[in-house]
């Protein structure tokens, strides 16, 4: 599948389960969305690892350190899944899971180039020898325990934006 | 053609109509019907019930009064499905019944299904019918026999009558043979739900190819206030000839 | 009927109960018709049946080889700094997971759903022995400060309206009644948040096990099992033996039929791959990891005829459709696992002498295995589990009289048109039948059809 190709339908599935894919033409572009996007959050976290998120510029006031305290997080995730609109983030390198589960928003940064087709052909990728944790998010914390009625934004968070870049 | 006809139980001891609609049905497509006189109970009771040397009782007799070549047309999917699907399970270990099992089960057909597959008389449908006519799916006829649109062909055919879709019709009415005797309560509950989806359909008639379910189905409409006539598939199609 | 010194199920008294309470019955009937709606919709323009095809093999070639499943995943969990253990019966899984707890000190346990913590009554052996012990699942929250158990294996709360659920949590929680589904949860979320950072320990269950990395995988809509999982210093999982995953190749299709069959969705927000020990995020500490697999009658059902059962998924599409189930719920059974699965995998894990009575919780209508995703033949067993009711005499006697008269009669067509005359059409369920069922019947016609033939 072409890349753009593969691009598109991974956007419209994420659309579908309510997380908010954004393209990002070219990597200077992507501060000014950032800026956008968190325009209302009071405090931001991320953790600087990956050359990406090296290059995410966040004003000092609302840049925290400690997960527990951000309402927001910016981080780099390891791949997007075309077939189901998912993203994926793991424990490799010492990374922190709760980064995506903790604040109440959610910005992940996925790369175009790591965008797969199906499942199948991430988990041949990943090959046997997984990280200690491996998970899928497909769109924001939600439960329907109460009369089946959707609530979005139950213990992880209720606002999911995808960057592609 | 000549075919054997099997009436059930319940169109014999509650229902003759029926039996007298399936008659004309066969007799105007000019097919000779046999009615073997020894015949009884095809064994579905005992057999839902968990009584397999019960049901395998019945189904011997079955399998030697109904023996020969002719199909066998049974107005009625569970008691069709019984012989078409646990007959042969009976007798898996014994091979010689399970052969003539097997053989019985390949000749046997639901009156609807016979009508569409064989006879393909919804090719040139029933010339005189009226009003609105909805369908219950029955459970064995739909999900054991398979028989998802055959009884939808016949009634589509009906010139001067209108098919209006039920919603959930295939959803278990409650009847369930030994169920409406064991668990009154669920299978009246179930019955009155199937009676509400009739109701929303606005039809004049309901039909299905199962007496279990119409008998269960006019229970409830008896307790309620309703202007929908009840009817075998049998019926339906005769009195539109 | 009942055998000396057994304690059987009341079923028929308990679905009586529950069709005389409209809350409930307003509240299944909205649930199974959402659930089937939203199904039907995810298996739309998908190859449903291909995959369905695909999965059943693979469950069926898992349980044929269980145990050799098991040792493969111990011996990988146990490589990548698990501590594994495998429990026979229900009270050894709770003996070791007390010892656990004790072992690392831990008083404050925060849970995610698990219906096998609940088939081994997990909670309240916990509760009895002192321990504090949250449920963190909203649904499974909401039973346990009622008091209650789970009705459904997916959705724990269904029996309950909105309205209910309100003013129990005014009542135990103290908070400002509301029916805004949005602000229960919110109250459910400010209030667990704590008990995830402060928690000593979390018990999870699992979805599936991977044998050939060793992993555990959960399937999470809310957070909670996340949080469960990665924060505490302790986890426990408990899951049951059957729930083998050959490698983690076989993962994609599971994920596929599963969320699908459940709730209607493409993927649950959240599935969690867990391999081995973890390590801490901000600490760096490393954390201990134990997995408890319980047997508890898994192996000798899967040597048995009935094995078939076990390649049952846990997605709860049968419930979902059964119209038994829908018009009465969950509690009906008395069981951990309700609907059409439940009825027969408490038959089986219980034993008839308790369970018998829930075979008749079916029409047989067959709608449970049209909708299974692994193809268990569920119509197929309950026909065959009601044979062994009768072959164990666990049948009602005026009907085992009954069916022998019958059984003689079929073979003998006057004999047979003799005893229709007298008792209807229905004659050999005659003696069993209450006078309730009798009046709804049609009366008998005097002219039978076999006599214009005569």
């Amino acid at each position: 599948m072409r890349n753009e190709e593969l691009i598109r339908i991974f956007m419209e599935n994420a659309s579908k389960v309510a997380a908010k894919p954004i393209r990002v033409e070219g990597s200077n572009k992507l501060n000014d969305i950032l800026d956008e996007i968190l325009a209302n959050e009071t405090s931001v976290y991320c953790p600087a690892k990956t050359e990406l998120e090296k290059s995410v510029i966040i004003d000092v006031e609302r840049r925290v350190e400690a997960l527990e305290n951000a309402t927001s997080s910016v981080e780099e995730v390891v791949a997007g899944i075309a077939e189901t609109g998912s993203i994926v983030v793991s424990s490799a390198n010492g990374r922190a899971l709760q980064t995506s589960l903790l604040p109440t928003y959610h910005v992940a940064l996925l790369s175009a180039d790591n965008i797969f087709a199906s499942l199948d052909e991430f988990f041949k990728i990943m090959g046997n020898d997984l990280p200690t944790n491996v998970t899928f998010i497909t769109g924001p914390s939600r439960t329907a325990d109460i009369e089946l009625t959707l609530t979005i934004g139950v213990h992880g968070p209720e606002k999911v934006s995808i960057l592609v870049i | 053609m000549r075919v054997q006809l099997f009436a059930t139980c319940l169109v014999d001891t509650f229902f003759p109509e029926t039996g007298e609609a399936v008659l004309k049905i066969l007799d105007h497509y000019g097919v000779n019907i046999v009615y073997p006189r020894e015949q009884t109970c095809c064994g579905k009771p005992p057999n839902s019930a968990g009584y397999r040397k019960e049901a395998r009782q019945a189904a011997k007799h079955f399998i030697s009064v109904f023996d020969g070549t002719d199909p066998i047309v049974i107005p009625s999917g569970s008691c069709a499905s019984m012989v078409k699907n646990h007959y042969p399970d009976l007798f898996k270990d014994d091979p010689k019944m399970f052969r003539k099992a097997e053989a019985l089960a390949r000749r046997t057909f639901e009156l609807s299904q016979f009508l569409v597959n064989v006879l393909k008389v919804h090719e040139t449908g029933f010339p005189n019918g009226h009003g609105k006519i909805t369908y219950h799916a029955s459970c064995q006829l739909t999900r054991e026999l398979g028989a998802r649109t055959e009884p939808l062909e016949l009634l589509k055919s009906i010139k001067g009558a209108e098919f209006v879709p039920m919603n959930n019709a295939d959803r278990c009415c409650g009847f369930g043979g030994v169920f409406m005797g064991k668990m009154p309560e669920i299978s009246m509950a179930l019955a009155d739900d199937k009676v509400d989806s009739i109701i929303e359909t606005n039809a004049d008639i309901v039909t299905g190819c199962d007496h279990g379910c119409l008998m269960n189905i006019t229970d409830a409409a008896k307790r309620r206030n309703v202007d929908f006539q009840i009817k075998h598939i049998a019926t339906v199609l005769a009195e539109a000839l | 009927m009942k055998k000396p010194g057994g304690q059987s199920i009341n079923f028929r008294d308990n679905a009586r109960q529950a069709l005389q309470n409209p809350t409930l019955r307003r509240a299944m009937r909205h649930a199974t018709e959402t659930f089937r709606n939203k199904r039907n919709d995810a298996i739309d323009g998908i190859p449903f049946e291909e995959w369905r095809e695909q999965a059943s093999e693979l469950r069926k070639s898992i349980i044929g080889n269980i145990n050799g499943y098991v040792d493969e995943f111990a011996v990988n969990a146990t490589k990548r700094g698990a501590i594994v253990h495998r429990a026979k019966t229900a009270a050894d899984a709770r003996d070791l997971i007390t010892a656990i707890l004790k072992d690392n000190g831990a008083k404050s346990i925060v849970k995610s759903k698990s219906m096998v913590t609940e088939e081994i009554h997990l909670n309240k052996c916990l509760a009895d022995l002192g321990f504090r012990v949250i449920e963190t699942d909203l649904g499974e929250y909401i039973i346990q400060i009622a008091g209650e158990t789970p009705s459904h294996i997916i959705v724990p709360a269904i029996h309950r309206s909105k309205e209910q659920i309100g003013q129990l949590f005014c009542e135990k929680l103290g908070c400002d009644f509301s029916d805004d589904p949005a602000v229960l949860t919110d109250t459910a979320r400010k209030l667990l948040r704590q008990e995830f950072l402060s928690a000593d320990a979390a018990i999870s269950g699992a979805n599936c096990y991977i044998a050939n990395t060793g992993s555990i995988v959960l399937f999470t809509n809310e957070g909670n099992g996340r949080m469960v999982t990665t924060l505490p210093p302790l986890h426990i999982v408990v899951t049951s033996i059957e729930k083998a995953l050959p490698s983690i190749d076989d993962l994609p299709l599971l994920m596929r039929l599963l969320p699908r069959s459940a709730t209607g969705q493409v993927l649950t927000s959240y599935l969690s791959i867990i391999s081995g020990q973890r390590m801490a995020y901000s600490t760096m500490d490393t954390k201990r990891l134990h997995i408890v697999l319980l047997d508890n009658g898994r192996s000798e059902i899967a040597r048995g005829p009935y094995w078939e059962m076990l390649k049952c998924i846990k997605c709860g599409a049968c419930m979902n459709v059964c119209p038994v189930y829908g018009m009465i719920g969950g509690h009906a059974y008395a069981s951990t696992y309700p609907g059409p699965m439940g009825v027969i995998l408490s038959t089986l894990l219980n034993g008839l002498e308790n369970a018998h009575p829930l075979l008749d919780a079916t029409t047989l209508c067959g709608a449970c295995a049209e909708a299974c995703p692994v193809k268990v033949p569920l119509l197929k067993l309950l026909y065959e589990l009601r044979e062994m009711r009768v072959a164990k005499g666990y049948n009602n006697t005026l009907e085992g009289v009954s069916m022998r008269g019958f059984g003689i009669a079929a073979k003998n067509a006057h004999i047979f048109r003799t005893g229709q005359a007298s008792a209807g059409a229905l004659w050999p369920l005659a003696g069993i039948l209450s006078p309730v069922t009798v009046n709804r019947l049609p009366k008998p016609v005097k002219r039978t059809f076999r006599r214009r033939f005569s």
